[in-house]
């Protein structure tokens, strides 16, 4: 008896505590903010780094003071509508091989995780591979990563909330968001024209 | 202790904890001088010496840019210390992150910049009453500058939209134009 009761204040808070880590990891799952600490080493190897985060404080903070009379401010108001963050780490090396594939393939592992697609039809003018990947929850879209891998560049791009390529390229150039050259096959055409 | 005791020291401490929070948010730009002094072990210099050696400099810029030169900080709400000719030595990760600790929860980092390990700059903004305090601090290899202002509504949307160029702009008029 005694040893069932024990078991039992075990499990109780055993089962309790695996509830909780579980919901933990599915809200996790559908969330969109990537973790990008794991590069912060490569900073101390790195010519430049830039590091912009913008969190759903700042937006909230940023759809105030845009205005609602001047056309540009109007259009980045719309864009951020939604957002919950913008997060950019970006690295230039003064050589190649400063950053290991292991750096790389700890973001794409989280990039493969549930909800996660990568768009093959996204290209980018700029040298090195660009991936582009969307976090889709149901039908809507979640949040949007970048990752681009040159010989002496890294740049990872984070952008919580419902984002999709166009809204990318709008932001590319400003909130430190760096100007990727993104082509998808809708811009390849525009611009055969 | 009864309970009416009770409630009162509770009123008591939160009244007292926000006091202190609202303390720590006025003395941030005191504590980061006193973090950057302690951390690399420099001494900061006051804005009077500074004055006398910038006033040529702002009549210069002023000159460049026609006499009406763009105000970006609202006036009377910088706070400004430079430290000059020191060594900046140290582990710049390790100050990066006591940094980011000492102001989390105060202040919304924006962006933070390395270049070659021996030049850092970080931009942290706060609201305030409808305004924007941004706190600047740039750290190079010889000198270093820790910059506080308020700006409108207007001039947070640029720092915001280019948040690289804009803090650059503030600094520079910081310690050139308000000088005068």
């Amino acid at each position: 008896m005694k040893s069932i009761f024990h078991i039992n204040i075990i499990r109780t808070p055993l089962i309790a505590l695996l509830v909780i880590i579980g919901t933990g990891f599915m809200a996790r799952a559908q969330d969109s903010r990537i973790q990008l600490t794991s590069l912060d080493h490569l900073a101390a190897k790195a010519n430049q780094t830039v590091d912009v985060a913008i969190d759903e404080r700042l937006i909230r903070i940023a759809a105030k003071v845009f205005s609602d009379e001047k056309t540009d401010e109007k259009e980045i108001k719309q864009l951020l509508t939604g957002l919950k963050g913008i997060y950019v780490k970006s690295f230039e090396f003064e050589n190649d091989g400063q950053y290991s594939p292991a750096d790389v393939e700890v973001i794409r592992a989280q990039l493969r995780g549930p909800g996660w697609t990568r768009l093959v039809n996204v290209t980018s003018k700029k040298e090195g591979s660009v991936e582009v990947y969307l976090l889709m929850n149901g039908e809507q879209i979640g949040g949007l990563a970048v990752l681009a891998a040159e010989d002496r560049e890294l740049t990872v791009v984070n952008i919580v909330g419902p984002v999709d390529l166009e809204k990318l390229a709008k932001l590319e150039g400003k909130f430190g968001v760096p100007d990727l050259e993104i082509e998808t096959p809708k811009t390849k055409k525009n611009d055969d024209k | 202790m009864s309970t009416n005791h009770f409630k009162y020291v509770v009123v008591v401490l939160l009244v007292f904890s926000f006091a202190t929070m609202v303390q720590a948010k006025g003395d941030d730009f005191n504590s980061v001088v006193k973090l950057i002094e302690q951390f690399y072990n420099v001494k900061h210099e006051g804005i009077p010496f500074l004055a006398k050696a910038g006033m040529g400099a702002a009549r210069t810029a002023a000159r460049i840019k026609g006499g009406t030169a763009r105000q970006l900080a609202e006036a009377g709400s910088i706070k400004l210390a430079v430290f000059e000719d020191q060594d900046f030595n140290g582990e710049f990760m390790k100050f990066r992150s006591t940094l980011n600790a000492a102001l989390s929860g105060t202040w919304l980092p924006l962006v933070q910049t390395l270049s070659g390990a021996t030049e850092q700059s970080y931009i942290f903004t706060r609201e305030a009453n409808e305004k924007y305090v941004v706190l600047i601090i740039s750290i190079e290899q010889r000198e270093a500058t820790v910059l506080q202002v308020t700006l409108s509504p207007k001039n947070f949307a640029r720092l915001l939209k280019d948040p690289e160029g804009t803090g650059r702009a503030i600094a520079e008029e910081a310690t050139i134009i308000d000088q005068e």
